[in-house]
């Protein structure tokens, strides 16, 4: 018999749903966060829906930060965007031993709710650091680039950001083939669209910058020092499906 | 000759530099192209595993020079090309918007004039930086016998420098490079160290430099105290390796089957031992000799000096626990952060992320030894538990695990 709070599925939504939980203090072996999209109800339990409210989710966030650091913050952030089953009450443990002992938390070993949170949020920040470097932009005959990847983790927006700051001179869009969903950056600002398909064609230009790209990565290899094995556990498979070189 | 066959000399020309970090540098700006991310970014693997990170070019390959095992040489009868630094340009730009790159690696053989060359090379930048605004990493090589003041304006645009020192020793130098010397390689080092000291915008992610391994008999002593030398007087950031590949045939070069890569590795592993670790070359060293290519360099150190464990985990210094092999400094700083609470057991070792497999031989927990016949082994009895497998595969990590200089991402160097 459990009483579930819903969300609905956005980071916003989840932190307002734990501040309504941490502030009424309820046994936490009768409880469960659950996303609502993918709620399958039980028999005896008893289901709330949580409306997410930003000044609620910005307080909680506030007191995570004054408590410990942006850092622990981060990992909290990242570690929701898995996909891990049952992440919401992992979180939701590590943000209430976050408020009472602080941002020391990180060093308890012993504690399988930090554990769950450190190795799951490097996960989280290894893939985005990988798609840093491994995303490919094709240009378009208008100028639009265009880049489409299938992460493992709901990555979107951090990347997004990182681009921000990269190509804030273009106009471009990264799309989540797997979410359905995309980025279109233009003058300053991102908005983030729910899209399933895209149709797009680079132009002739683009088409020479690939092939001066394949080229370029060819010529670099060293044959002597060949090593295909140690180019995979860097660039695994999974990675290859949109990149330029490997296509 | 179309870019596409320039990109292919010039780029293969350029590809036994072996430097690709791209870290350092923060810059975050709002006008302009591109950015620098302070730990790095790596943008693809070739099939040799070794990581793109910058559009690592030479400008041109036609060289007056004629250094033995250089593929450009003067004597060499190979196609030849040279970019404009307008077509380089386009080509940086084109291949970052695309995200390919994190920026541009410029290297270049000594056309016309070392002069001549080195003003290309400026301008190339200086395209890049004001006529594009391009605000990604560039890494610019000088050359030597350049006018210092062409140095000097090339440093302000560029993130970093890097003057190859070539060979481990002089005699080498004469040896394979009769048109350069000592002083044509460290007078500009020496200068850009000098400027980066005064001027703050001057290669702000520092000097680094390479020299090639295997193609003369320099031992790793000499090669690891001339890179302590290096660290310690120009301030490097970086000593790059590079295990020599047979491009020439050449009497001088001593012979080479394959580019002894093991050996490299090691080299990189004693080099973070100097430079992070507190070693010093004498340290890992008795006498003129090469690196065990057996163990790491951490291990065979412990060997050599057993009397000075086992430590006892739970209340050595930091600088005792980052010596004991199997820690790193990560593991060191968790154990002494993390034993304040309680005292620590081969089980709270293993989280913190301990190599036991190697570690058990030099550590006591709380006067515990691993297992119990683990005390007074000999030396070459441990040594032989701790071959690793895949040094007798042949199979090394290489390069990409170095290239974080930030503290807090060193994560796979540790040893």
């Amino acid at each position: 018999m459990y009483r579930v709070f819903l969300y609905d599925g956005t980071f916003e939504g989840f932190l307002t749903c734990a501040e309504r939980i941490l502030s009424v203090d309820i046994d936490i072996e009768k409880l469960r966060i659950e996303n609502k999209s993918t709620y399958q109800p039980m028999f005896f339990d008893t289901a709330v829906f949580v409306n997410a409210n930003k000044g609620i989710s910005n307080m909680l966030k506030e007191r995570i930060i004054k408590k410990a650091d942006k850092n622990t913050f981060k990992k909290i952030y990242y570690c929701f965007l898995s996909e891990v089953q049952n992440k919401e009450m992992y979180i939701y443990k590590y943000i209430k031993l976050v408020l009472k002992q602080g941002k020391k938390v990180k060093y308890f070993y012993h504690d399988d709710v930090v554990n769950f949170v450190e190795k799951v949020s490097k996960s989280v920040s290894r893939e985005i650091g990988k798609y840093m470097g491994l995303m490919r932009f094709n240009e378009s005959e208008d100028g639009l680039l265009y880049a489409q990847f299938e992460p493992v983790n709901d990555i979107l927006v951090p990347i997004s950001y990182f681009f921000r700051g990269r190509l804030a001179n273009f106009r471009w869009i990264i799309h989540d083939k797997k979410r359905g969903k995309l980025s279109f950056y233009e003058n300053g600002r991102i908005r983030f669209l729910k899209k399933a398909d895209l149709k797009t064609a680079f132009s002739n230009e683009d088409l020479l910058y690939q092939n001066l790209w394949k080229t370029y990565f060819k010529t670099m290899t060293i044959e002597e020092r060949k090593n295909l094995k140690l180019q995979r556990q860097n660039m695994p498979k999974k990675y290859w499906k949109y990149l330029t070189e490997k296509k | 000759m179309d870019i596409l066959e320039k990109l292919q000399i010039l780029g293969a020309a350029a590809k036994y530099d072996v430097s690709c970090a791209s870290s350092g540098s923060k810059r975050e700006t709002n006008y302009g192209i591109g950015s620098t991310f302070t730990a790095g970014i790596c943008h693809s693997w070739t099939d040799d595993g070794r990581c793109i990170s910058l559009l690592k070019i030479l400008f041109t390959n036609e060289c007056i020079f004629d250094c033995a095992y250089c593929v450009n040489r003067k004597s060499n009868d190979i196609k030849r090309a040279t970019f404009t630094p307008f077509e380089i340009a386009e080509l940086t730009i084109n291949f970052y918007k695309r995200n390919y790159i994190e920026g541009l690696f410029l290297s270049s053989a000594i056309k016309n004039s070392p002069d001549w060359t080195m003003e290309m090379l400026y301008k190339t930048v200086y395209l890049l930086r004001y006529k594009y605004q391009f605000n990604g990493y560039i890494h610019v090589k000088a050359i030597p016998y350049a006018s210092l003041d062409l140095i000097r304006k090339t440093g302000f645009l560029a993130d970093r420098m890097s003057v190859n020192i070539e060979l481990p020793s002089e005699k080498s130098l004469k040896l394979l490079c009769p048109n350069k010397t000592k002083e044509s390689i460290l007078k500009p080092m020496e200068f850009i160290t000098k400027v980066g000291e005064e001027e703050r915008n001057f290669v702000s992610a520092g000097q680094s430099t390479q020299m090639i391994i295997g193609a003369t008999d320099d031992s790793d002593r000499k090669i690891i105290t001339l890179s302590q030398n290096l660290y310690k007087k120009f301030k490097l950031k970086r000593v790059y390796y590079s295990a020599y590949t047979p491009v020439n045939d050449d009497p001088r070069i001593l012979k080479v089957e394959k580019p002894p890569l093991l050996r490299e590795h090691r080299l990189y592993q004693a080099d973070w031992l100097i430079r992070v670790y507190n070693f010093t070359a004498d340290e890992l060293f008795e006498k003129d000799e090469n690196l065990d290519l057996e163990v790491d360099p951490k291990v065979m150190w412990a060997l050599r000096h057993l009397d000075r464990f086992p430590v006892e985990v739970n209340r050595a210094s930091y600088e005792d626990l980052i010596r004991v092999p199997g820690i790193g400094i990560k593991s060191a700083r968790r154990i002494i952060k993390n034993r304040i609470f309680h005292s620590l057991d081969f089980d709270d070792l293993k989280k913190i992320g301990v190599v036991l497999k190697r570690a058990k031989y030099f550590i006591t927990c709380n006067g515990k030894t691993y297992e119990r016949h683990l005390i007074d082994t000999a030396p070459e009895k441990i040594k032989l538990q701790l071959i690793e497998k895949r040094v007798a595969e042949q199979k090394v990590h290489q390069l990409s695990f170095f290239d974080t200089e930030t503290f807090g991402s060193v994560i796979t160097g540790e040893i």
